[in-house]
């Protein structure tokens, strides 16, 4: 992981042209869709091998508390995954017997704010979104997911792959029983 | 220190006969039950507040609650711990909002009076407003809790004057708790951060799962086990070599084989790590203690902290109200781990029990179905089944406790419900029966006992 483009930014950015940023969006939008509709063999085709997917735990501190929260991946986290540990998370939902899938979650993944960075790495670019990712299952069962994410997706010939995604989720408990997805 | 509640229903035993191995549903879902589960439970336990690693340092403090009293813990210049209300003593505000940190002073936001860490009052914005007379510092600083306890790392606080000693309080479970806090030189800590998440369920649900249901693993975590295993099934359970152990309302269910709660964590590294330190856990727990660390197995402490050995996960199940309950989530792992291991076993946990777990996902949709049914009035009054493995209690030689054979059985939720009969029934600790009588007697080191009757 040493060998890409860092989530935070290490020198001014450069925004991307209109059409990268444009290819980038339909590319975040593409992946909402893929999540909303469980394509997840079609999703996790659009992550990279050396994906890190990192959602963080984050407490309420004090302002003056330097603690660093986020980019200590030594601390608890929703999720601080490579790809086959997202593999392996999705293999539940194959063998049938993931009783609190069926009857299925119904979901919408909303994303908004996207901004496009150029990064040191030609073939790598920075990307800012907002997430509103809402479920809602069986009969009254619902909840809101609301975010921030920075993501570094990859150019693989006329496609791009994730690379690295941090996602800030803003609950501090999160008001939820379960995190049966993923934003 | 004695909380009454005017109007209390006197009489909790027709709600459940577990000779007969059944419970009423209202204990789930009844307001005013639940409201007397604060005053009769959760004001008179010990209850489990912090692990010491949380706040190793002079001022570092977290917060949190017991039952639904919000309290701070602090660590004192002395070294020592003080857990005391966060709650202003002049307009009842919150004085810290922050889950952890580290201070000098915990300071209201409404009329700027400002406490020390062992809560003590130091001042005020404009204190000249106040007369001679007027205010008696002394007496209106945080109010402490009755008594601190410390065991092995956990640590416990009590509103409750009257309340036995912490060691009292375990009892004989220490010999099964030191399975996990004292399996290898150094102890345990907690790596940093807490995950909440919030179930709509009752807070017991969470207990009982943990201190004995072994049943519900086969077959709601089906998906969960051959996730993490490479579509292996749950290992399976030797009915004739596991057992359920209840003392005083504590339980912990487990297998002998050693290797099923490790083999559910995923993680082979973690697996070798413990495979390796097994002879020195031996000798240092003896050998029927080594066998039962890292089995398939479960426990929780009255009233409602939870882990599982092996897999590392460490919980409380934290009432909010009859039908909602916060979960807290922590990984425990021992001191002198790799920082390799460490980070396995965090891992583990949360892609197993973390909120995204392949585990905990199955689970919190139960609870919620098992407790808001009963918002009908005729599903209310009906009965739950609580009789499974009924007549399987043992004598066991090295085994301390109430013992019943084979893990899936109800005994030890039996256990657990016996002692909240208990609590909800007698004004008086020293009334309440103990269940069993102690076997291990005043040690003050379970290490040195490899059994009961090596004594």
């Amino acid at each position: 992981m040493t060998d890409t483009a860092t989530i935070e930014r290490t020198r001014e950015g450069t925004t991307a042209s209109l059409e990268l940023t444009h290819a980038l969006t339909q590319t975040l939008y593409r992946e909402a869709r893929l999540l909303d509709d469980e394509h997840y063999k079609a999703w996790t085709s659009m992550l990279a091998e050396d994906l890190h997917y990192h959602m963080p735990g984050i407490e309420t501190r004090y302002r003056r508390d330097k603690t660093e929260q986020v980019t200590d991946l030594t601390r608890m986290a929703y999720y601080n995954d490579s790809k086959p540990e997202i593999l392996k998370r999705l293999s539940r939902l194959e063998t049938g017997t993931a009783w609190s899938e069926d009857p299925a979650t119904r979901y919408t993944h909303i994303i908004t704010n996207v901004e496009v960075e150029l990064t040191e790495k030609a073939d790598e670019f920075r990307v800012y979104s907002n997430f509103y990712a809402y479920r809602n299952r069986n009969e009254r069962d619902e909840d809101s997911l609301i975010g921030n994410r920075i993501d570094i997706w990859r150019q693989v010939g006329n496609d791009f792959q994730l690379v690295k995604r941090r996602a800030i989720l803003k609950h501090n408990v999160m008001l939820s029983k379960n995190l049966n997805i993923y934003v | 220190m004695r909380f009454e509640r005017i109007g209390r229903e006197p009489d909790y035993s027709r709600y459940m006969d577990l000779k007969e191995g059944w419970l009423d549903r209202r204990i789930f879902s009844d307001a005013d039950i639940y409201e007397e589960e604060l005053y009769r439970i959760f004001a008179r336990s010990w209850l489990f507040v912090a692990h010491e690693s949380q706040i190793p340092s002079s001022g570092d403090f977290l917060t949190t609650h017991m039952g639904e009293d919000a309290v701070i813990v602090a660590r004192q210049p002395d070294g020592s711990i003080r857990v005391m209300l966060n709650s202003c003593p002049h307009r009842g505000n919150k004085v810290c909002f922050a889950d952890a940190g580290n201070t000098r002073r915990f300071v209201c936001n409404y009329h700027g009076w400002a406490f020390d860490t062992a809560g003590d009052l130091k001042g005020m914005h404009e204190e000249y407003c106040y007369d001679a007379g007027d205010i008696d510092f002394k007496n209106h600083g945080l109010k402490n809790v009755a008594k601190v306890g410390n065991y092995k790392g956990l640590v416990f606080a009590t509103f409750n004057s009257d309340a036995p000693s912490l060691e009292a309080w375990l009892g004989d479970f220490r010999w099964y708790l030191d399975m996990i806090l004292d399996n290898e030189e150094g102890g345990t800590e907690f790596i940093g951060g807490c995950i909440k998440s919030v179930i709509s369920a009752n807070w017991k649900f969470g207990v009982e799962n943990f201190i004995g249901d072994a049943y519900h693993a086969g077959w709601t975590h089906d998906s969960g086990t051959r996730s993490m295993n490479n579509g292996q099934p749950f290992p399976p359970i030797d009915m004739d070599n596991s057992y359920h152990a209840s003392v005083n309302g504590h339980g912990w269910e487990f297998g002998t084989e050693g290797v099923g709660d490790l083999f559910l964590l995923g993680r082979p590294k973690v697996m070798d790590y413990y495979n390796k330190i097994r002879p020195k856990m031996e000798e240092r727990l003896g050998e029927m203690r080594s066998k039962i660390f890292g089995s398939v197995a479960s426990a929780s402490i009255f009233p409602n902290v939870s882990f599982l050995p092996g897999i590392s996960t460490f919980r409380q199940w934290q009432p909010k109200g009859p039908m909602q309950f916060e979960l807290k989530t922590w990984v425990i792992v021992n001191k002198n781990m790799p920082d390799d291991i460490k980070e396995e076993v965090t891992k583990g946990v949360m892609q197993t029990f973390g909120p995204g777990g392949t585990f905990e996902m199955d689970d919190g949709e139960n609870w919620e179905n098992c407790t808001t049914v009963n918002r009908g009035v005729v599903t209310r009054h009906e009965r739950l089944h609580y009789r499974c493995g009924i007549g399987r209690q043992i004598e066991h030689d090295t085994l301390p406790g109430i013992v019943y054979r084979g893990q899936y059985n109800d005994a030890n939720q039996r256990g657990f419900y016996q002692r909240w009969l208990d609590m909800m029934t007698h004004d008086e600790f020293g009334k309440m029966p103990a269940r069993p009588e102690p076997q291990l007697g005043n040690v003050a080191e379970t290490r040195d006992l490899p059994g009961l009757f090596a004594l």
